[in-house]
């Protein structure tokens, strides 16, 4: 994703054409997922896929996909000294998402930092190195939406390998983003015709582009001098710590390695999805937690997102899609928190 | 595909009981060529895991001086632990390491060493003692300063035995007042105020701390009033970890990452970090 020095191609593939090819990738025996009404998901018939600009985000990004909620990382089983591991794997299947939105694309990327920088989580690289993202240009803005203030744009094509912009009634413009992409699309040829760039970018300058709601860079600096802020402790009393924002997010990442028995003799060892919003999460078997009350938590995931994450990566760990606040039961709003995260 | 979280197997070859709730193993790695060709630095930690229960993170308690067995000691507190206790000789537990950073031992040859601990925090730093008397004549003066809440409490005593014998190691040990039963010859105070009294001389030397919190946050003004400076003061941290890879975010504090960046940090680098251990 993101090869540079690509030289940016354009096609057009026609709304019927799109659908046969979503066709073709399902009986090519690839896994095809699509915004459905609520969620993404995998697709068998091509009734389900809701491909909308105008449409909301689903309540979840699509990360499961390459990070599972849950997943084996190993089998065991033991006997009475001994104990024989069974290794496990992802299936190496490829995976082909379409209408993803540029507030989601993007994720891979991000994640791909955490999940190499030094060893490498092959679980989710085997997964990443599978799939193909066409992403699509997004139309739709409600008050949560600030990808514009995290780097990215509703016509941003970062982290996707096609990217789909509707360029009349009948047609979408694809623009081949990687070589990845190109690789993929070539072999569905018949469905495409000539594309005119230049049209496309009209379309995408007409864009409504949610309004900049912050500075990330003064954010970060202004974090860097309140560690210790009474709005922690505000924002702490306020939160439930129930970590839907993390589930839903398509850039957190923590997690927790469980075993889980099943029988007497043998059971796998999980990778589950966990959440630093969770009281549990710092807590030392001694009773000890560093993150002994909510405001510290919180205080913790923006410190995460908006400076940690960066200093260490180069990455905001936030990609503006606003899911956590759209999902949040005490309507905590990350965007607001964190543009009032000056002096 | 290589698969970062599959432990090797280990069998516990011996297992020692410190104190009633602390157990130390002395494990070997099964498969021969793993275990031969297996290195580590003093200060590095593992996971160590019961099938079934899951994993807990503890310091390699031996000195890579000392290859032969990897030794852990842990104290009966979780889930895990409690399965560790359950375990005999000869069982099976996943081990994966090394993982973290070291003492820079190579960097501070020719220096004076004490060594501060207080229970349990003396497994981190055993590995550290032992290193450096295998390299007894690269360094100047050793001293070590143990204390723990009762006589009953104290681990390693054979290491202690062996310590106190040599005749180029100063070995103070202490127990907590009230502590002492009929016949200690050690001793009787809390660590700071023992550090205090010993008052090791900051010139030339490094200080290696590990133990309760408490203990640390009283030792630190002690060794700050003897001179010693922040870069001089090293310790390990042991936040709560699950992968011991970077990845899982658990031990994330500020831009560090404990179990990579870590677990040893000298004191000038925790005023860094924020207070979150």
């Amino acid at each position: 994703m993101g090869d540079e020095g690509f030289k940016m191609e354009e096609k057009i593939i026609s709304k019927q054409n799109l659908l046969n090819l979503c066709n073709d990738i399902i009986a090519d025996g690839h896994d095809l997922i699509a915004p459905g009404k609520t969620e993404y998901g995998v697709v068998r018939d091509t009734s389900q896929i809701v491909l909308d600009t105008s449409s909301k985000p689903t309540k979840a990004s699509y990360k499961t996909f390459v990070f599972p909620k849950a997943e084996p990382v190993l089998y065991y089983k033991r006997g009475k000294n001994d104990v024989v591991i069974l290794d496990a794997e992802p299936e190496q299947k490829k995976t082909v998402i379409i209408g993803a939105k540029p507030c989601d694309t993007n994720s891979f990327n991000i994640l791909s930092k955490v999940f190499n920088w030094d060893y490498k989580d092959d679980f989710f690289n085997y997964r990443v190195k599978n799939f193909i993202v066409i992403g699509m240009m997004c139309g739709f803005s409600d008050k949560y939406c600030f990808c514009t203030s995290v780097g990215s744009s509703p016509v941003s094509d970062k982290g996707s390998d096609l990217f789909l912009i509707p360029v009349d009634a009948e047609n979408y413009a694809v623009r081949i983003v990687t070589d990845k992409g190109k690789e993929f699309i070539d072999k569905y040829s018949k469905y495409l015709t000539e594309g005119n760039p230049e049209k496309s970018k009209e379309v995408a300058d007409k864009v409504k582009q949610p309004e900049v709601a912050f500075d990330s860079q003064q954010v970060h600096d202004w974090l860097s001098k309140n560690f210790e802020h009474p709005k922690w402790e505000g924002i702490g009393d306020m939160c439930l710590s129930c970590a839907q924002c993390a589930f839903v997010c398509p850039v957190c990442h923590c997690f927790d390695i469980v075993d889980e028995d099943y029988g007497y003799t043998e059971g796998r060892r999980m990778k589950n999805w966990d959440g630093c919003q969770f009281g549990h999460f710092t807590l030392h078997a001694s009773g000890h937690n560093p993150r002994d009350i909510q405001g510290k938590r919180y205080r913790q995931r923006i410190n995460h997102k908006f400076k940690y994450y960066v200093d260490k990566f180069g990455e905001i760990l936030c990609t503006g899609c606003g899911r956590c606040s759209r999902g949040c039961a005490v309507s905590i709003d990350i965007k607001e928190i964190v543009a009032d995260c000056k002096d | 595909m290589e698969n970062i979280y599959k432990p090797y197997l280990a069998e516990i070859k011996e297992i020692i009981d410190e104190t009633p709730d602390t157990k130390t193993f002395r494990l070997q790695i099964k498969d021969p060529e793993v275990a031969k060709n297996f290195n580590f630095k003093a200060g590095q930690f593992a996971e160590y895991g019961v099938f079934g229960d899951g994993e807990s993170t503890f310091c390699i308690a031996s000195s890579p001086t000392r290859p032969e067995m990897i030794e852990c000691s842990f104290k009966v507190y979780g889930k895990v632990t409690q399965a560790l206790r359950r375990l005999n000789e000869g069982d099976t537990i996943g081990f994966r390491g090394p993982y973290g950073n070291w003492f820079p031992l190579e960097e501070q040859k020719g220096k004076n060493v004490v060594f501060i601990a207080g229970g349990i925090g003396l497994a981190p730093v055993r590995c550290v003692i032992d290193n450096v008397l295998d390299w007894r004549k690269d360094y100047k003066d050793v001293t070590i300063i143990y204390g723990a809440r009762s006589v009953g409490d104290l681990v390693y005593k054979y290491k202690l035995k062996e310590w106190k014998e040599m005749p180029d190691v100063k070995t103070v040990i202490t127990v907590d007042p009230g502590g002492e039963s009929d016949g200690w010859d050690g001793e009787v105070g809390f660590v700071p105020t023992i550090v205090e009294k010993i008052a090791p001389k900051a010139e030339n030397t490094i200080a290696v701390i590990c133990g309760p919190p408490v203990m640390i946050k009283f030792t630190m003004p002690v060794l700050k009033k003897l001179g010693f400076s922040d870069e001089n003061i090293f310790t390990t941290l042991e936040n709560r970890m699950k992968c011991g890879l970077g990845k899982c975010g658990r031990c994330n504090v500020g831009g560090v990452y404990v179990c990579k960046d870590g677990p040893v940090f000298n004191y000038a680098q925790l005023k860094e970090l924020p207070d979150e251990f």
